[in-house]
C-alpha cells in the first residue's frame, strides 16, 4: 500500500471508494472543490499491486470558523473492507493533520461520527486522541445522532513557528484586509442563471437549508454540509 | 460605445431595477419590470435582451434565443445586447458561439471588465490559450494592482510552454511587493511555489533548486517543498544531499513508496540487485513500529532464505494481530513461484502447529480460538482461491473450519462468496454474500458487494433494493435516482453489463447514456474553477486540474464503459429491430405480447415516479420561496431507454464513445483499436478500419481478434463492386498496398488460419477466434476449434460461456458445447 497526497486523477477513485463504504456521498465537483481549495490536505491509499484506490481522507479547512480559530475538518474517511486493519486510516489521518498545521495554521481538527460506529470511534478516540465535544442529535439523514469530536493539534506545531505566530498576528490582520478588497472587486455577479436546488434538513431542532446539486456555483458548494 | 437607444430618466432607473432583480434571481419581478419598460419603448433592445436572459433562466430557452436575436437587431451597437447573447450561448454550452458574441460586445465596449472576464473564462474552457493570454493581458493592464491578474496571465504563458514569459510576469508582480510578506499569505507563498515549478519545467534545474532554497523557509506546502527539492537534487546528481532529502521525506511519511525508490536511487542501489537496500528498510522498520512499507517492500526483492525469514516475521505479525487483509497485501508476490511456495509452506506450518495444540474436538465450548488461528485458516482459504493455486474444495474446507471457530466473522462468508463466484456458481455466491451482509447491516461495503454479486447474477431488482438500504431515500424515493446524482459509476456500469447480458437493449443503452453524461458533467465541472481557483490562489492545483480534465476519459472507468456501450450499439446495428428490443423478434407471438405489456407497465411506473419526483421538487422549491426559483426541471420521458434502442444511427451513437476512447487509450490498448475496426468496418470507412488494424498490431501483435479483423476486412473489401461509393479506385489500391503486408508470408487465408490456430493452440480466446474465422472463410474445422477452446487447460468457466455464444453465432449445436463445459464447470447455471 502506498500513502500519498491527492491529485485530480485520483478523484473518481476516491468518489468510488466513498460510495462503496459510506452512506454520505457527493458528486465529483464537491471533491474537486476540496482539491482546488486545500490540495495538500487530502490523501489516499493505493494498492500498489492493482493500482486501485483502497482508502482516502478528504479534508478541508473550516471556511468561516464560528470561534474565529483556524481549524481543519474531516469531510470523509474510509477504507475498503478488504484493506482494513492495516493501519491505513490512522496514517491517512496523521498525514492530513500535519498538513493542516503546516500549510493552513490549523489549531485543531474536528469531525462527526455516527454514535454506533465503534471502529471509527476507537480510531479517533484511542488511536488518534480525539475527544467527544458534544452529541448532535439526528445529525444524519437517517436520524442517527453524531458525536462531534475534535483533536487539539498544538502538539504538531514546531516551537519556532509558535514564536513567529505571536509576532505576526498584527500583520496578518492587515494582509487579510487588502486581500478582501481584491476579492470584492473580482467577485463575479452570478449571472449564468444557475439555480440551486434547495433542501431542508433538520439539525439541532431548527431547520437549516442546504444546497445540493452539481449545477451549483463553487461558492454554493461551500454550504454543502460535509459529513464524515 | 453605448446604446443607440437611450431611455428616458424614469425608464432608465427601471432598467437598473431589472438588472438588480436578475442578479438576485427575482425573475418574476424582473420580467414585470421589463414589460413595463417595453410598453413605452417597444423596440428597446437592451430591455428585450434582459427579458430574454430572464426567460432563459426560467427554462424557456428557445423563446429566450428568439427574443435575444430580436434584441440584437434592434440595437446592433449595444454591448449589453451582445453580452446577453453570449450568456445565452454559454448557458447552452455553445462556447464557440458565446466567444463570438462576447467579442462583438467588446467591440462596442472594449474596456468592460465584466465582459473581458467572461471572455477569458470561455477561452480557457475551450483551451484557446493564445486568446486567453491576450484577454488576460488587457485585464492585467486595467488592474495591475491585483495579483491574480498577473498570475492568470502567467498561467496562460505557462500553458503554451512559454516558461520565460510566465516567469517574467510573476517576477514583475513580486517586484512591486513592498515590505515583508506575512507568514500566512497563502496566495503569495503558493505563487512562489508555482513560479518554482515553472523554472523547474523549463529545464534549468540548477536555478530551480536555487530559487526553491530561497523560498524554502516560508513555503507552506512542506510536502511539495521537500519532494521537489529531492527530485532536483537527484536530477543534478547531488546524491548525498538527495539521500538526506529523501530521508527527511520518509520521516514525514514512511508509507510512501516513491520516497524509498528515490532513496535507493540516491544511494546508488543497483535496481537489478536490490539486496543491498535491505539495511535502509531495516532502519525504518526499527524506527517506526507501525510502519508497514519498510517491512513489506523487502519481500519484493529478497530471495531464498532471506526471503523466508523476512516473510515469516511479516506474516506472523500480521496474522497475530488479526489483520484480515494480510493476503491482499502479499498476493502480488504470487507471481514468483518460489516465493509463492515459501509463503504457502510457512502459513501451512502455522496451521499444522496449531492443529497439534488444539484439543481433539472443539464444540465451541473450548477456549476461544485465537485471532492467529482464524486468520491463518482464512489465509489458506484465500491461497486456494487464488487463480494460480486454485482448489475450490480445499478453499471451502478451510473456510468451514474457520466458520466453526468464529461463526460471526463476516470476512469468512465474503470469501466463501468469492470462491463460488470463481467457480461460476453465481447464485450461491450471491446468497453467501447476502449472509455476510446480514452479519453487519451497518457496513456499506458489504452491502455494496452484495448488490454487485446480485448484478453479476442478473438479479437487477434485488440489486437496486439492496442499494436502496444505503441511498438517501429522503431526497430521492427511487434509489437509482440517488445513485445517478451521486455519479455511482460502478453500479451503472455493472447494471449496463447485466442488462446487455440479458439483451435488454433499452435499459443497457439507458445506463450507458447516463454514464456518458456523467463524464460530460465532469468536463463541465471545471468551468467554475477558472475564476474560483484564481481567487483562492491555489494555482498549482488549478493547473493540474486543467491537465486532468484534458485526459478525463483516459480513466479505466471510461474505457470499460465505452467498450461496453460500443459493443451494445454494434449489436443493435447487427440486429436491427423495430421494437427496440432485438430479443423480442425471437419470442412467440403470445410471449411477445406479454413482454410488451410488462414493458408498458414498467414504463408507466417509471414515468409516474419521475413525475412524482418532479412534483415533489417543485413543492420543495415553493416552500423555499425566498427566491423565485421557478426553473423547470426536465422530466425523464424515456426511463427504460425504449427510444434509445430505436435509434436509426447506432454507429454514430457508438462514435460518440469511440472518438474520445481512441484519443485517450488508442495508443496503448489494442482492444480499443479492435473495437474501432468493428465500428469503422460497419460504417464502410475502410481506410479508417485499416489504420486501426495496423495500430492494434503495433500495440500487441498477439492480441486476440487481430486475425479475425484482418480476414473480415479483406473479405468485405474484396466483395465490394469496383464502383462502390465507399471506396474509390485510388483508395482501393492504397488499401491493398497497406493490407498485404499484414497477410505475409502468403495471402492464402486458409493456410494462415491453420498457422494461427497452431500458434495459439493453448489459448481459449484465440481458438474461438479461429472458429469464427473458419466460419467466415467457409472452411472446415470450426466446430473442432470451438470444442477445443473449452477443453484446453487454460480455459475457465467464462470461456465456456463465451463458447456457447460463439456456438450460436457459427452454427454449432449449443448442446455440444454445454455438455463439455458443464462436465468441467458443473456449478455454472448457463451450462445446465
Ligand atoms: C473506520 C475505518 C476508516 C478504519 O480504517 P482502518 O484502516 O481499518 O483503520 P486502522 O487500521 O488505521 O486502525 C487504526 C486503529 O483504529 C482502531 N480500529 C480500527 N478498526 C477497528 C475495528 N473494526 N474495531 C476496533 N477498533 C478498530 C484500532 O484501535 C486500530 O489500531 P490497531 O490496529 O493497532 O488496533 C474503516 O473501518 C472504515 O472505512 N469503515 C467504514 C467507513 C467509516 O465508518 N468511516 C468513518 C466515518 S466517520
Amino acid at each position: 500500500m502506498d500513502i500519498r497526497p491527492l491529485t485530480p486523477y485520483d478523484l473518481p477513485g476516491i468518489q468510488n471508494t466513498n460510495i462503496t463504504n459510506l452512506p454520505e456521498n457527493y458528486f465529483l465537483k464537491y471533491y474537486l472543490y476540496h482539491y482546488a481549495s486545500w490540495p495538500s490536505l487530502s490523501f489516499l491509499a493505493v494498492d500498489v499491486a492493482t493500482n486501485k484506490t483502497v482508502g482516502y481522507v478528504l479534508a478541508k479547512m473550516e471556511e468561516e470558523p464560528s470561534d474565529g480559530i483556524p481549524h481543519g475538518h474531516i469531510t470523509s474517511l474510509s477504507v475498503m473492507r478488504t484493506h482494513r486493519r492495516l493501519g491505513l486510516a490512522e496514517k491517512l489521518m496523521r498525514q492530513s493533520q500535519k498538513a493542516m498545521v503546516e500549510a493552513w495554521g490549523a489549531k485543531y481538527v474536528s469531525l462527526h461520527v455516527r454514535v454506533s460506529n465503534t471502529a471509527a470511534l476507537r480510531l479517533y478516540r484511542d488511536t488518534l486522541g480525539f475527544d467527544v465535544e458534544k452529541v448532535e442529535e439526528k445529525y444524519y439523514a437517517d436520524g442517527e445522532d453524531a458525536y462531534s469530536m475534535r483533536r487539539d493539534l498544538s502538539f504538531l506545531i514546531e516551537p519556532e513557528e509558535e514564536e513567529e505566530e505571536a509576532e505576526g498576528k498584527k500583520k496578518k490582520k492587515k494582509a487579510k484586509k487588502t486581500k478582501k478588497e481584491g476579492d470584492e472587486q473580482e467577485e463575479d455577479v452570478d449571472i449564468d442563471g444557475d439555480e440551486p436546488e434547495k433542501l431542508k434538513t433538520k439539525e439541532e431542532g431548527k431547520l437549516k437549508t442546504y444546497k445540493l446539486g452539481r449545477q451549483l456555483g463553487v461558492s454554493d458548494l461551500q454550504e454543502v454540509d460535509g459529513r464524515a | 460605445m453605448p446604446t443607440s437607444q437611450p431611455l428616458a430618466h424614469k425608464d432608465a432607473s427601471l432598467f437598473k431595477q431589472v438588472l438588480k432583480a436578475y442578479e438576485t434571481k427575482q425573475y418574476k419581478k424582473g420580467l414585470k419590470t421589463c414589460e413595463q419598460i417595453l410598453k413605452k419603448n417597444p423596440n428597446h433592445g437592451e430591455t428585450m435582451a434582459m427579458k430574454g436572459l430572464i426567460i432563459n433562466a426560467l427554462g424557456r430557452t428557445e423563446e429566450a434565443f428568439a427574443i435575444a436575436k430580436d434584441a440584437v437587431k434592434q440595437d446592433m451597437r449595444s454591448h449589453v445586447v451582445w453580452h446577453v447573447y453570449g450568456l445565452l450561448y454559454r448557458s447552452e454550452k455553445m462556447y464557440d458561439k458565446a466567444i463570438g458574441a462576447y467579442k462583438m460586445a467588446l467591440r462596442f465596449e472594449p474596456e468592460s471588465a465584466q465582459i473581458l472576464r467572461d471572455l477569458a473564462l470561455l477561452q480557457i474552457q475551450m483551451r484557446d490559450y493564445h486568446g486567453y493570454i491576450e484577454t488576460r493581458k488587457t485585464i492585467m493592464q486595467q488592474r495591475p494592482q491585483l495579483r491574480q491578474n498577473w498570475t492568470a496571465l502567467a498561467i496562460g504563458h505557462h500553458l503554451v510552454g512559454d516558461y520565460a514569459n510566465a516567469e517574467k510576469v510573476l517576477s514583475k508582480f513580486e517586484d512591486t511587493i513592498q515590505g515583508n510578506v506575512h507568514k500566512w499569505d497563502f496566495e503569495h507563498w503558493e505563487t512562489c511555489l508555482y513560479k518554482n515549478r515553472i523554472i523547474g519545467e523549463s529545464g534549468d534545474t540548477e536555478r530551480a533548486l536555487e530559487h526553491l532554497n530561497s523560498i524554502a523557509k516560508n513555503t507552506l506546502d512542506k510536502t511539495a517543498l521537500y519532494e521537489t527539492r529531492a527530485e532536483y537534487l537527484l536530477k543534478l546528481g547531488r546524491m548525498e544531499e538527495a539521500q538526506k532529502a529523501y530521508q527527511l521525506l520518509l520521516d514525514r511519511n514512511p508509507e510512501r513508496r516513491a520516497y524509498y525508490a528515490g532513496l535507493e536511487k540516491a544511494m546508488g542501489i543497483d535496481p537489478s540487485n536490490r539486496k543491498a537496500a535491505k539495511p535502509i528498510y531495516d532502519e525504518y522498520a526499527e524506527k517506526y513500529e507501525r510502519c508497514d512499507a519498510a517491512r513489506r517492500i523487502p519481500l519484493d526483492f529478497l530471495e531464498g532464505d532471506d526471503f523466508k525469514a523476512a516473510a515469516d516475521s511479516y506474516l506472523r505479525a500480521k496474522l497475530n494481530k488479526g489483520v484480515p487483509s494480510t493476503f491482499a497485501n502479499i498476493k502480488a508476490l504470487y507471481a514468483d513461484p518460489a516465493k509463492r511456495e515459501i509463503i504457502f509452506s510457512l502459513v501451512n506450518s502455522y496451521n499444522e502447529e496449531q492443529e497439534k495444540e488444539e484439543p481433539a474436538e472443539t464444540n465451541g465450548d473450548g477456549p476461544k480460538a485465537s485471532q492467529f488461528r482464524i486468520w491463518t485458516l482464512y489465509f489458506l482459504a484465500q491461497h486456494y482461491d487464488h487463480y494460480r493455486t486454485r482448489d475450490m474444495t480445499k478453499a471451502l474446507e478451510y473456510l468451514e473450519k474457520a466458520i466453526k471457530l468464529a461463526p460471526k466473522t463476516l470476512e469468512l462468508y465474503m470469501t466463501e462468496a468469492r470462491v463460488y463466484k470463481h467457480a461460476g456458481d453465481l447464485q450461491t455466491a450471491m446468497e453467501k454474500m447476502d449472509t455476510a451482509r446480514k452479519l453487519d447491516k451497518s457496513d456499506r461495503y458489504i452491502n455494496t458487494k452484495t448488490a454487485k454479486y446480485q448484478l453479476r447474477n442478473d438479479r437487477n431488482d434485488d440489486a437496486i433494493a439492496t442499494m436502496g438500504l444505503f441511498t438517501r431515500n429522503d431526497v430521492n424515493p427511487n434509489p437509482l435516482t440517488d445513485l445517478i446524482e451521486m455519479q455511482c459509476i460502478w453500479y451503472l456500469t455493472e447494471s449496463a453489463e447485466s442488462h446487455f447480458r440479458q439483451k435488454q437493449l433499452g435499459l443497457t443503452l439507458k445506463r450507458y447514456a447516463t454514464l456518458l453524461k456523467i463524464f460530460d458533467d465532469w468536463a463541465e465541472d471545471q468551468f467554475d474553477f477558472h475564476s474560483f481557483s484564481l481567487r483562492k490562489g491555489q494555482i498549482r492545483a488549478y493547473v493540474d486540474m486543467l491537465k486532468w480534465e484534458d485526459s478525463l476519459r483516459s480513466h479505466p472507468f471510461y474505457t470499460r464503459a465505452a467498450l461496453g456501450a460500443i459493443e451494445a450499439y454494434i449489436y443493435l446495428f447487427d440486429h436491427p429491430t423495430t421494437s427496440g428490443e432485438p430479443e423480442l423478434d425471437k419470442l412467440s407471438e403470445a410471449d411477445r405480447k406479454k413482454y410488451l405489456k410488462k414493458q408498458k407497465r414498467d414504463e408507466t411506473k417509471a414515468k409516474e415516479a419521475a413525475a412524482a419526483k418532479a412534483a415533489k421538487e417543485k413543492e420543495e422549491r415553493n416552500k423555499n420561496a425566498s427566491a423565485s426559483d421557478d426553473t423547470v426541471k426536465k422530466e425523464d420521458t424515456d426511463p427504460l431507454g425504449v427510444e434509445l434502442a430505436k435509434t436509426k444511427t447506432p454507429l454514430e451513437e457508438a462514435k460518440k464513445w469511440l472518438d474520445p476512447l481512441v484519443k485517450m487509450s488508442g495508443d496503448t490498448n489494442a482492444r480499443v483499436q479492435l473495437i474501432a475496426i468493428e465500428v469503422e468496418r460497419r460504417r464502410q470507412k475502410w481506410l479508417l478500419a485499416l489504420k486501426a488494424l495496423k495500430k492494434a498490431k503495433e500495440i500487441d501483435p498477439q492480441a486476440e481478434g487481430i486475425w479475425e479483423a484482418t480476414v473480415r476486412l479483406r473479405k468485405d473489401v474484396s466483395a465490394l463492386p469496383t464502383d462502390a461509393p465507399s471506396l474509390s479506385t485510388d483508395s482501393r489500391t492504397l488499401f491493398e498496398e497497406e493490407l498485404l503486408p499484414l497477410l505475409a508470408p502468403t495471402a492464402d487465408l486458409a493456410a494462415l488460419t491453420t498457422d494461427y490456430e497452431n500458434t495459439h493452440s493453448g489459448s481459449p480466446a484465440h481458438l474461438r477466434e479461429a472458429a469464427r474465422v473458419r466460419k467466415v472463410l467457409g472452411l472446415e474445422g470450426f466446430e473442432d476449434a470451438l470444442m477445443k477452446s473449452v477443453k484446453v487447460e487454460k480455459a475457465g468457466w467464462k470461456d465456456g460461456v463465451e463458447a456457447v455464444r460463439v456456438a450460436r453465432e457459427v452454427g454449432v449445436e449449443e448442446r455440444k458445447v454445454k455438455e463439455v463445459a458443464g462436465g468441467r464447470w458443473g456449478r455454472v447455471a448457463a451450462f445446465k
